[in-house]
């Protein structure tokens, strides 16, 4: 902790960046932080209880934080990916950043409790992690954790909705859709739903109905899924906040497991690696587009 | 006011005659995921009473989150309109306290300027039974907006914790008539309820608090709250207070569809952008600052109520962290400040 804090007392004091968007310890648990000044430079934690993926802040789509001029983002190996997508996807400038990469051991799915570490309150996204040291980053801090607890139980639920007939896997998915109102929530945390205008809000032509019935939930739900296939972080933000549980994790890593099979691509943090959504090759495995 | 005692047998035999009789019974319930939601039962043992608290509020019992308006049809010319089908009778069973007096204060807009026939209909043809609050939850703030957890706003029968079941107490002639018509389940009253919870909130200043937010329209607190938040909007959707909603017309096919109205929520851009172009709330700090301002100046100011029954469900629902009982906490800060001591309610 003491490192994170020196950091960015020193890049605030030298003038490197005007805010640290890092976390801190709120009256409900942890939550992020910015931090304009030195001084406060003490604000900054980084435990379990750090599960919010901070690269959503540094969105175009969010100018009021844009104002405070150029900023230190510290970031997880997952949420990483999320920066990386940023830059692939030219929404932001490499210099326009500084990476703060933390050694991460899982984080908690409630960042209220603070709590050790168990296979029950991890995160589901955080068992099995191939990513607890950010590739990119400026900085890495902290030591290495012990790796997260538990097993990879969602890649085991995802086999098991594999292995369902499509008719099966449909009621699976109607039967959680079911209680989607359509908030929009999962696209406004997205750090990569960064488009100026969301297809789901247009209405000339309606693309997407906007209502919360079955074909506007379906229609929604599946455009998200696919506009994220082999984008997607996996930084669980979208399960995290949807007001009606519905578990968004498994549907992105589901995608993103096909994405792999298909085109031999996983997400990365690495930015100079194109991903198959935005890149053409010449080889491509589907005729139609070569 | 009528006054008797309802035992858990008998809440369960209600329950079903309810069911039975073709009521559409709504209760907090555990959906497929565990979840508690506010949801219609079938049998009364889906009824989770006592359980958490519902993650999204009542609301959606009185304004769906998508409810059709009309549908149109054009036919050899002709366009035939159809109304939305009528409700029907529909009994809330385990309704919060925080959630019942929500649709009340709801009720003052929804009657102001033309009366919504939507949401008056469903709330004519609704009877809350309140279960008295035994556990608020850690960002319960009810007492703090003068409200309680035995508060009877907006309930017809109010149900109070008593030894084997509980103290049914009509708070309308609608929860009298509905005591009467099913009385052979209601019992003698239990002579005295057990001690309501307590949330233990120091009352917010909420007149002073008023005052400063007309006074403070611009200030540097809207930009440090508004840094945090993600503009997801989720505290609108699961607010029993917040009712905001976009009407959309749906084609289905050339010459048919339905008029639909739908949940809308001011912290999205799109809520107030132009066709223009402009947006006069152009970023989140404009649009944090409408969620306080609406709900403890305009409101109050218009209907002498605060828009907000304290339920704590937007600072649990936050995924960043951006709490309302701070934020009020820090204004009624600054208004003690501003006034001399115990010049505040």
């Amino acid at each position: 902790m003491k490192e994170l804090r020196d950091l960015a007392r020193t890049l605030l004091t030298d003038g490197s960046v005007q805010v640290v968007i890092g976390w801190e310890d709120g009256p409900a648990g942890a939550r992020p932080a910015f931090v304009t000044k030195a001084e406060d430079a003490d604000r900054l934690i980084f435990d379990p209880r750090c599960v919010h993926n901070l690269a959503a802040y540094l969105s175009p789509r969010r100018p009021h934080v844009g104002r405070l001029g150029k900023a230190a983002v510290v970031v997880k190996g997952c949420d990483a990916r999320a920066v990386a997508a940023l830059l692939r996807e030219s929404q932001i400038q490499r210099e326009d950043v500084v990476i703060i990469g933390v050694r991460c051991g899982g984080v908690l799915a409630d960042p209220s409790r603070r709590v050790d570490l168990t296979a029950e309150n991890v995160s589901e996204r955080c068992s099995g992690c191939e990513a607890r040291e950010p590739g990119l980053a400026d900085h890495l801090v902290g030591e290495m954790p012990p790796p997260p607890p538990g097993e990879r139980s969602r890649e085991t639920r995802i086999e098991e909705l594999e292995a369902m007939s499509a008719a099966e896997r449909s009621a699976f998915w109607q039967a959680e859709f079911s209680r989607c109102v359509r908030c929009n929530a999962c696209r406004q945390v997205c750090p990569l739903c960064t488009c100026d205008r969301c297809v789901a809000d247009k209405t000339q032509p309606q693309w997407i109905e906007q209502s919360a019935h079955e074909r506007g939930i379906f229609a929604w739900q599946l455009t998200r899924a696919l506009h994220h296939a082999g984008r997607c972080a996996d930084c669980g933000e979208c399960a995290r906040v949807c007001p009606a549980g519905i578990p968004l994790g498994l549907l992105n890593r589901q995608a993103a497991r096909i994405v792999e099979r298909r085109f031999g691509y996983r997400a990365t943090d690495d930015p100079s690696i194109p991903a198959p959504i935005g890149a053409f090759r010449s080889d491509d495995g589907q005729e139609f587009i070569r | 006011m009528t006054a008797r005692g309802l035992t858990r047998e008998g809440l369960a035999g209600l329950a079903a005659e309810l069911i039975g009789a073709g009521i559409r019974v709504v209760a907090p319930a555990r959906a497929a995921d565990g979840g508690v939601d506010y949801l219609e039962v079938t049998r009364f043992e889906e009824c989770a009473l006592g359980a958490e608290m519902p993650r999204r509020s009542l609301r959606s019992a009185f304004q769906p989150a998508t409810e059709p308006l009309f549908a149109w049809n054009r036919t050899g010319g002709r366009l035939f309109l159809t109304p939305a089908e009528a409700n029907g009778p529909q009994v809330v069973l385990g309704a919060r306290p925080c959630d019942a007096a929500g649709a009340a204060i709801l009720d003052k807009v929804m009657g102001w300027d033309y009366r919504d026939e939507f949401w008056f209909a469903r709330r004519e043809a609704t009877t809350v039974l309140t279960v008295e609050c035994a556990e608020p939850g850690p960002t319960c703030f009810c007492e703090a907006v003068g409200l309680a957890p035995d508060s009877d706003a907006g309930s017809d029968v109010l149900l109070r914790d008593a030894p084997g079941g509980y103290r049914a107490e009509a708070i309308t002639p609608k929860g009298e008539a509905f005591m009467e018509a099913h009385a052979r389940w209601f019992g003698e009253a239990p002579s005295a309820a057990s001690e309501p919870a307590r949330t233990r909130q120091a009352p917010l200043p909420l007149d002073a608090m008023r005052g400063w937010l007309a006074e403070h329209f611009e200030d540097d607190l809207w930009r440090d709250v508004a840094l945090r938040c993600l503009g997801c909007g989720a505290c609108t959707s699961i607010c029993p207070t917040c009712h905001c909603f976009d009407i959309v017309d749906e084609p289905e096919g050339a010459s048919a569809g339905t008029r639909r109205r739908n949940w809308d929520t001011c912290q999205a851009g799109i809520f107030t952008a132009h066709t223009s172009g402009h947006n006069p709330r152009a970023d989140q700090t404009a649009r944090c600052r409408q969620r306080v301002m609406h709900k403890f100046l305009v409101y109050p100011q218009r209907f002498g109520a605060v828009l907000c029954t304290g339920c704590g469900r937007c600072a649990r629902a936050c995924p960043a962290g951006v709490l309302l009982p701070e934020i009020l906490e820090t204004i009624a800060g600054r208004c003690r400040q501003a006034a001399p001591s115990g010049d505040l309610a």
